[in-house]
């Protein structure tokens, strides 16, 4: 009924404001005078009479439209609509007060107190242990052989039937900085402990959607060499403690001749965890210009090269989700813990513990520093890291908050001589 | 549908607390509009300082002087003056430790400052700080060798225990009995005057099973203003105990509370409440009346209810307000709390960045103390002094009608909270009435 009326309404009633309104009122008001009230073309029964009658009202809609057309392109030429955003539940998510200011002195104070000081200041090098449940099969034992190759200097060791407590003492006499219990259930890994050594913190996360390297297309093997790190989005105080916790757990001084790069998403509260290989190429640019009279004088005689990225994901893949962040270490029975998730927290669906740059702006994120200096701004690479990320279904659930992360990454990284605070405005 | 329900804080009445945290600084937090606001952080004392961070602390509330004390994990215990963050003294209180290395074996694990005082003394305070093996050590500091690090007049030390470590320890409103308990420590009771222990505690009987479990007390308070013979202690085995040394050294009436170790406790004044909070970040309040007397038909050792909200972790310290049906608690997620006792509702949050460890409130605070203060340029401290203890008198004089005032303004109080004016008004000798009373409400 609305398009119909839509349909109508220039023939009936041209717009106000029209220039050639003048003229098609004395046209109407002619056909007005031949035909006092108006006919349709229905009503007339000659047929070539009908014929013409309809083709001029056909021709006169077209013209209009055209024109209506025209109008608006004009319109928008002058000023450009304003784009529309979307309302996601990122960017419609509650403020949250203990987000990380670059400011705070406090902050800093604390970092240098905690107890990932000492590895992160690379006064002691990260050693980890990997362990599993007691009853570890299925996916498990190639889940830790993959982790094993992906964390540097880790060792597995087998769980037998001792106690948790005891192992965190045998590790602890061993100078291990780091425990990583491995947690099957039905033959498929669903929980990570990861334990700082000598005195905590524990984190708890659960583990899904685990991939391992053999299921992924195209995958490819990694090197020995010390990876690269990306922390992304961990921007409050509880985020900023387990971003270096897990930072913690790689060598600070990752060898960039590798080009492996290990890569910790968070995004509404989960931690998606990927493991690239990048390569460089030089690649010519096909410079598609509008006028081509120019290209074919300048740019035909010498190509543009270009150097892109290209990426390999090296499995494995999977997520994680922290349940608890434990004060000290492993104690289940006397245990005081930082941070719990209950279910009467979840008050709104809008409500996030790690949250995401949306809330924490890029300059201010780009100048934080616990994580400055850590990752190697591999050039134009990480923009194209981010998409890499996604299979389809990931991108269903992550929305727009992944490109936005990409964007402002590689504007941050392609300018060359990038400073790395600036460029570390992509882990947040 | 999007799950989505806002909870709102309604603010709390003027108020001030202080914290402190594992980075050594003491934050002060206000809440001064009049019927309801919300509380602020309005000044940070101290720098950043690992080292110094601050195990306990404790307010002498005065009208006039008050001292607040702090001990830092370097064993020291400073007094500092509550009104501006002024260091008074700092005295060297891990005991007479040959060396600083056993010192920082041996860190303070409570700390209690003396409220009685006698305002034209030369003393500024006298303290009372038990180390974790068990040294507890009774100090006074003088106000003018502060800086010699010299403790003068009566100075005693006596051992609480040879094995375990003390958790806790408490002093009871006559400030006359201090009580010790601990990781394998019994809780035990003190005579502070002459340094004897007067009563200890014993294990509760095996169960069926006869398993028995050691003792390891987290946290305790005295259950009465005036009367020290009701003691409630918190085990790590998530049980309330309530000890009266009168009558046995058993627990009279033990509740077991959630899963999760207890480790707060804090006493309400009405005398028969208690609030308790865990390392999960459960925060509830029980009822610890017994039933001996037989005519009330009351659960020993009731849960009145549980402060539900967003706290996520472990609580490390909780306070009631003196005066104001309000409790402040702390802890491991950085949020200084402040919750309505009544209605068991949130009033406000505070986020305080670090692990906080202790918390006092300043129950002498009003708003027109700040206007005036502000009025009154040139000495805003002394001035701040005279306006407390003006106001202090003015309280004296219309405690009865302003107490019935406020009383009758709360809508939804509880049958506990008429219990404590009646209580005040008329003494100790009503248990029966107050039983009565009850009675014919429940009919």
């Amino acid at each position: 009924m609305a398009k119909e009326r839509k349909r109508r309404q220039p023939a009936d009633a041209p717009p106000p404001g029209d220039d050639d309104e003048g003229r098609d009122h004395r046209r109407e008001k002619k056909l007005r005078k031949e035909r006092p009230d108006p006919v349709l073309p229905s009503q007339i029964k000659n047929k070539d009479k009908r014929k013409e009658v309809h083709a001029k009202l056909k021709r006169e809609k077209k013209a209009q439209k055209r024109k209506l057309a025209r109008e608006r392109g004009q319109a928008a030429q002058r000023a450009p609509p304003e784009k529309q955003v979307p309302r996601t539940i990122e960017n419609t998510r509650e403020p949250d007060e203990t987000v990380c200011r670059p400011d705070d002195q406090e902050l800093f104070a604390g970092n240098d107190a905690d107890e990932f000081n000492a590895v992160l200041k690379q006064q002691t090098t990260p050693k980890v242990l990997i362990t599993t449940c007691r009853f570890n099969s299925g996916k498990g034992p190639a889940f830790i052989e993959e982790l094993m190759q992906v964390i540097p200097n880790s060792c597995y060791v087998k769980r037998g039937t001792y106690e948790l407590k005891k192992i965190v003492e045998y590790a602890n006499n061993r100078d291990f900085t780091s425990l990583v219990v491995v947690h099957t259930n039905r033959r498929e890994p669903d929980a990570l402990l990861i334990i700082n050594l000598p005195d905590g913190p524990t984190a708890h996360f659960k583990l899904s959607k685990l991939i391992l390297r053999k299921d992924i297309k195209n995958h490819g093997n990694p090197t020995s060499h010390k990876p690269e790190l990306v922390l992304n989005n961990f921007t409050t105080r509880l985020g900023h403690r387990v971003g270096r916790m897990i930072q913690s757990l790689f060598p600070q001084d990752p060898n960039f001749r590798g080009r492996r790069v290990v890569t910790f998403h968070n995004q509404r509260d989960y931690i998606f965890f990927r493991h690239h290989r990048y390569i460089f190429e030089m690649k010519e640019n096909k410079n598609f210009s509008k006028d081509k009279k120019a290209k074919t004088s300048e740019s035909k005689s010498q190509p543009e090269k270009q150097v892109i990225c290209r990426l390999q994901e090296c499995g494995p893949r999977f997520t994680l989700k922290l349940l608890t962040l434990q004060h000290g270490t492993f104690d289940t029975k006397n245990g005081e813990y930082e941070w719990v998730h209950k279910p009467d927290m979840d008050t709104s669906r809008r409500r996030f513990f790690f949250p995401n740059m949306s809330c924490c702006p890029q300059d201010v994120s780009s100048n934080l520093l616990p994580y400055k200096g850590r990752y190697h701004p591999t050039a134009m690479g990480l923009h194209l890291i981010v998409p890499a990320l996604l299979s389809i279904q990931e991108l269903i659930i992550a929305g727009p908050m992944f490109f936005k992360a990409a964007i402002a990454s590689s504007c941050a990284v392609t300018a060359p001589g990038s400073s790395y605070s600036r460029a570390s405005a992509c882990y947040y | 549908m999007p799950r989505t329900s806002v909870v709102e804080s309604p603010g709390c009445p003027p108020l001030r607390a202080l914290t402190t945290d594992i980075l050594g600084l003491i934050k002060v937090v206000e809440a001064r509009t009049k019927p309801a606001g919300v509380a602020k952080v309005v000044e940070t004392w101290g720098t950043p300082d690992a080292p110094r961070a601050v195990l306990a602390a404790s307010l002498a509330d005065r009208a006039v002087d008050p001292v607040l004390a702090v001990a830092r994990k370097n064993g020291v215990v400073e007094l500092l003056n509550p009104l501006n963050g002024e260091t008074l003294a700092g005295v060297k209180a891990a005991g007479p430790a040959p060396a600083d290395s056993s010192a920082g074996e041996d860190p303070l694990a409570t700390l209690h400052l003396f409220r009685r005082h006698a305002p034209d003394s030369f003393m500024l305070g006298t303290f009372l700080t038990c180390t974790e093996k068990g040294k507890a050590h009774v100090k006074s500091v003088a106000k003018e060798n502060a800086s010699s690090d010299m403790a003068v007049g009566p100075s005693s030390s006596w051992d609480v225990s040879n094995s375990g470590t003390v958790q806790f320890s408490s002093v009871d409103a006559g400030e006359s009995y201090a009580m010790f308990g601990g990781k394998g420590i019994e809780v035990n009771l003190w005579d502070i005057t002459s340094c004897s222990k007067i009563w200890s505690a014993k294990s509760p009987r095996g169960n069926s099973l006869q398993i028995f479990t050691a003792p390891w007390f987290t946290a305790g308070t005295f259950l009465c203003k005036d009367d020290h013979r009701k003691i409630v202690a918190c085990t790590n085995n998530h049980q309330v105990r309530l000890y009266d040394t009168a009558s046995q050294r058993r627990p009279v009436i033990s509740v077991d509370f959630r899963e999760s170790p207890i480790k707060a406790v804090a006493e309400d004044p009405n005398g028969h409440a208690v609030y308790v909070g865990t390392g999960r970040g459960d925060l509830a309040s029980f009822d610890m009346r017994t039933v001996h007397s037989g005519t009330l038909p009351l659960f020993p050792g009731k849960l009145l209810g549980c402060f539900v909200g967003k706290c996520s972790g472990s609580i490390r310290s909780i306070v009631r307000h003196p005066e104001l049906p309000l409790i402040a608690s702390c802890g491991l997620d950085s949020y200084l709390r402040i919750w309505d006792t009544n209605t068991r509702q949130l009033l406000s949050a505070v986020f305080l960045k670090q692990h906080l460890t202790a918390v006092v409130i300043d129950s002498h605070f009003s708003t027109e103390e700040l206007e005036e203060s502000k009025s009154k340029q040139p000495d805003p401290v002394e001035a701040e002094a005279e306006v407390r203890k003006e106001r202090k008198e003015k309280k004296n004089r219309m405690s009865e009608a302003d107490e019935d005032g406020t009383r009758m303004l709360d809508h939804d109080d509880s049958d506990a909270e008429m219990h404590t004016s009646k209580r005040k008004k008329s003494g100790e000798k009503n248990k029966g009435m107050k039983k009565k009373s009850k009675k014919q409400q429940v009919a």
